[in-house]
């Protein structure tokens, strides 16, 4: 029972990494209009840039800092220099360059960092246990920092007027055009929040587990799930979907071993498609 | 031929899209259908093909009920719909698109591409021929293999009107044919379906141009915020006070 | 040098069955297929694994190419109706997944290690007559392929998977199902797929689960894409710069043996991944044609 709850407890964590990952693909989805595949090499970029930033200011929250503004300039660097250009052809095609620039940052990343694992040098606490339970109070800080990110993503998306307008274009970009909403700083907007946001996923999975330059592609595929899972285009659903993922993966991982937990995001993936393509909270609009 | 259109219905999250619309479009009929932007006309003929699925209502076509077959299924029964915004095969030739409409080809099945090279031979030349009356009938020639992407507004209206001839259909559902064709053939349009009509195909079409469409159509229905308010001949509808009402609060005197 | 060209060769018709079964399904029905080297990889594991057992190689060839459209099966029923992208990322997922399990079963796969000394398929003889022979089994496919890939272009079954490209919408108003067409083209292209790396499994004679990284498969589209979509001669026009650029990267390193061997792999990374990018914003149709026509 106590093993079952501990598992729970990393499952949420993890859970919420892996949602902040889908919030980005879903946010990118509901107002860009297509699967971002460099999601994952954003959350790199921002792990190797906290990296950076600890070791030249000595502080892990500077460098965290660091670390997010990095995700968040390379990703308005894709969209003007990628994105903005394809953004009236088929979503295809913007699929197709997320992958290059996918490639692209984890090639530089490869580079100039070589292909060691690297780690976030962090004070080792040891575990404390409350009714038995082993909790890692790492973990409690990690999804402490999730959370937190979440909350300022959603202050942004609902009281704030650039989030409103952010909104009103996901829920009909057409309409929003029309009605005279200029989508320009609604776009910067849009991918300074999803660089941002992947690179916290990226600098809380690095310091949970290590960073290497393909740590953060294999987060694509739980990122993809969760945001379908939480109906595409729908933050708090792929918020709840990536803690549902992060907290299956943990629960079967003794069954299935360690090396099949992305399989686990790839058959929630597959099931979803399979019984309710919408996800859980998505509009049955756009699905085919 | 006789189409029955009942108590179509579709909401999207509460807002009513269409209303219980119900038409009956006998033998040989050309009914129009009209009314302000967004009263839900494009979305009823996409309920009555099977593009959109339904909340409620139910299509008939001579007695089958295909309310539940797929939007393919319902084109292979003879009920064709061409698009507002044609939908051309645009990196394929004229010809080639009227080719690909043709119904039951044994060389769309692989086995028969690779193994029975005579039978589908035989195919395309009797679908080949049909596709050269159906060109010259559209007086298409000069374009025939010019790619369809590269046609005028009004070409490619001609060609989905004979992509769905080829089909066989036996009513078709026609989305404002005339918009974004110029004057000239419009009235060139006009006189095709007319010709179509007389050979016995139904016709259904939406449309903004009331002048055009009052002279084809012996049948005008009138929507309005997804429901129908009038129908009756054109003379009739054009001087029903409801109608004139819900077009100028719609803006199109 | 003959050699080396015979070599060349003979991976550059591995690459041409790949990529021919990619622009089937991409070029000529508009199938993203993201997960291509995943059906290559079950179809080089397939036969390395039955005929390290002792089965034949022409039935081990036959179960590979078998056994990748099965694979393929369940993944069309579950996301051909969908959206494109879905399926997209479904294939992606389903590469990634077949790359996990082969790590994994080690009972079945030798795991990380890989299965070596996979037999050849021509065992008599000199070695250069041994890969004489190979090069033209390899080539050989490739032309039974492209003949097929003609005759499929040209027959209405062709007509019809490249109007599914243009408009799907469009081709059920007609009163055509897209869905079993595109099946079809998915079960084809996966068994070229499987077909392709059976015979690098034989051919290279090692094989292990890091040969077979997504960045195979957009090596594959790359090479689709240069050449010019939907054309089979820009296939073939595009597999052959991609083998150029694979090799001239590999001669590179002869003149600046101060690059270590991983960050050549980053740059052949980033230069695909640059190369992706500046083809879909700038030169969608490919280096040659105009996107529009065989």
């Amino acid at each position: 029972m106590t093993s079952f709850v501990e598992l729970l407890l990393s499952g949420i964590t993890s859970g919420l990494i892996i949602g902040l990952a889908g919030l980005s693909v879903t946010l990118v989805f509901g107002i860009a209009r297509f699967s971002n595949a460099a999601t994952g090499d954003t959350m790199t970029l921002g792990a190797y840039g906290a990296l950076m930033g600890t070791s030249l200011t000595g502080s892990l929250l500077a460098g965290g800092l660091i670390g997010l503004a990095a995700g968040a300039l390379s990703a308005i660097l894709a969209y003007v220099l990628v994105f903005r250009p394809l953004q009236n052809r088929s979503p295809i095609s913007s699929l197709l360059a997320s992958i290059g620039v996918a490639f692209f940052i984890r090639a530089v990343l490869g580079v100039v960092f070589g292909h060691d694992q690297m780690v976030f040098q962090m004070d080792l606490v040891r575990p404390f246990r409350l009714h038995g339970v082993r909790i890692q109070p790492n973990d409690l800080k990690f999804a402490g920092v999730a959370i937190l990110t979440l909350a300022l993503v959603f202050v942004v998306l609902h009281l704030t007027p650039i989030g409103r307008r952010m909104r009103a274009v996901a829920d009909n970009p057409l309409l929003a055009r029309v009605s005279g909403i200029a989508p320009r700083p609604v776009m910067f907007t849009l991918w300074a929040i999803a660089g941002a946001v992947a690179a916290v996923a990226g600098i809380l999975l690095g310091m949970k587990t290590v960073v290497s330059p393909e740590s953060g592609w294999d987060m694509l595929l739980p990122a993809f799930a969760a945001a379908v899972l939480g109906g595409i285009g729908h933050p708090v659903g792929a918020v709840l979907a990536g803690v549902i993922i992060g907290v299956a993966q943990e629960l079967a991982t003794p069954f299935v071993g360690f090396t099949y937990k992305i399989a686990i995001s790839f058959l929630v993936l597959l099931l979803v498609l399979l019984v309710r393509p919408r996800g859980l909270f998505g509009k049955i609009e756009g699905v085919r | 031929m006789i189409l029955n259109i009942n108590d179509m219905s579709k909401a999207y999250s509460g807002l009513v899209v269409v209303d219980k619309v119900s038409i009956r479009l006998h033998d040989c009929e050309m009914i129009g259908v009209i009314g302000p932007n967004g009263a839900g006309k494009s979305t009823l003929f996409s309920l009555v093909t099977g593009f959109l699925e339904a909340n409620d209502g139910d299509v008939v076509l001579d007695g089958r009920s295909l309310g539940r077959h797929s939007a393919a299924e319902r084109a292979r029964h003879g009920m064709v719909r061409t698009f507002q915004v044609p939908r051309e095969f645009a990196n394929m030739t004229v010809r080639e698109n009227l080719m690909a409409a043709a119904p039951r080809q044994s060389g769309e099945n692989l086995i028969s591409a690779f193994f029975r090279p005579r039978l589908v031979a035989a195919q395309e030349k009797e679908i080949g021929s049909r596709v050269d009356e159906t060109i010259a009938f559209l007086k298409l020639e000069r374009v025939a293999d010019s790619l369809a992407g590269r046609l005028s507004g009004g070409q490619k209206k001609l060609l989905e009107l004979g992509r769905a001839l080829m089909t066989g259909a036996r009513v078709i559902l026609l989305d404002e044919p005339f918009a974004g064709v110029n004057p000239v053939l419009i009235e060139e349009l006009s006189s095709k379906i007319r010709a179509l009509n007389a050979r016995g195909i139904g016709f259904l079409i939406i449309e903004h141009d009331l002048g055009a469409l009052s002279r084809l159509v012996s049948k005008l229905y009138v929507m309005d915020r997804g429901r129908l308010i009038a129908s009756g001949t054109p003379q009739e509808v054009l001087a029903d006070p409801l109608v004139r009402e819900a077009y100028i609060g719609g803006g199109l005197a | 040098m003959d050699a080396y060209l015979i070599a060349i060769g003979t991976i550059a018709g591995i690459y041409l069955l790949l990529a021919l079964g990619l622009n089937l399904q991409f070029g000529l029905t508009g199938l993203i297929n993201f997960g291509h080297v995943g059906f290559f990889c079950v179809g080089a594991y397939t036969s390395a694994i039955l005929s390290t057992k002792g089965v034949p190689i022409p039935l081990s060839l036959a179960a590979a190419a078998v056994l990748a459209m099965l694979a393929a099966w369940p993944l069309g029923i579950i996301s051909i109706r969908l959206r494109e992208d879905y399926f997209a990322i479904v294939t992606l997922g389903f590469s990634e997944v077949v790359r996990l399990i082969v790590t994994s079963e080690g009972w079945l796969t030798n795991g990380v290690q890989g299965i070596a000394g996979i037999p050849r398929i021509f065992r008599d003889g000199a070695g250069e007559a041994q890969a004489v022979l190979m090069l033209g089994l390899t080539l050989a496919f490739c032309f039974i392929a492209i003949l097929a890939m003609m005759r499929i272009v040209r027959s209405p079954f062709g007509r019809m998977i490249e109007a599914i490209r243009d408009n799907e919408e469009a081709v059920r108003s007609l009163g055509k199902e897209p869905a079993g067409f595109k099946m079809q083209v998915l079960l084809l292209g996966s068994m070229l797929a499987g077909l392709s790396g059976a015979l690098y499994a034989h051919y290279i004679g090692y094989i292990s689960p890091d040969q077979f990284i997504p960045f195979v498969t957009f090596q594959v589209w790359m090479a689709i894409i240069m050449g010019g979509v939907g054309r089979i001669s820009g296939t073939i026009a595009g597999v052959l710069i991609l083998m150029f650029f694979l090799e001239g990267s590999r001669f590179l390193r002869d003149f600046a043996p101060f690059i270590p061997e991983v960050s050549m792999a980053s740059i052949r990374l980033g230069v695909i991944g640059l190369a992706l990018i500046l083809f879909t914003i700038y030169r969608p149709q490919g280096l040659m044609g105009d996107f529009t026509k065989r």
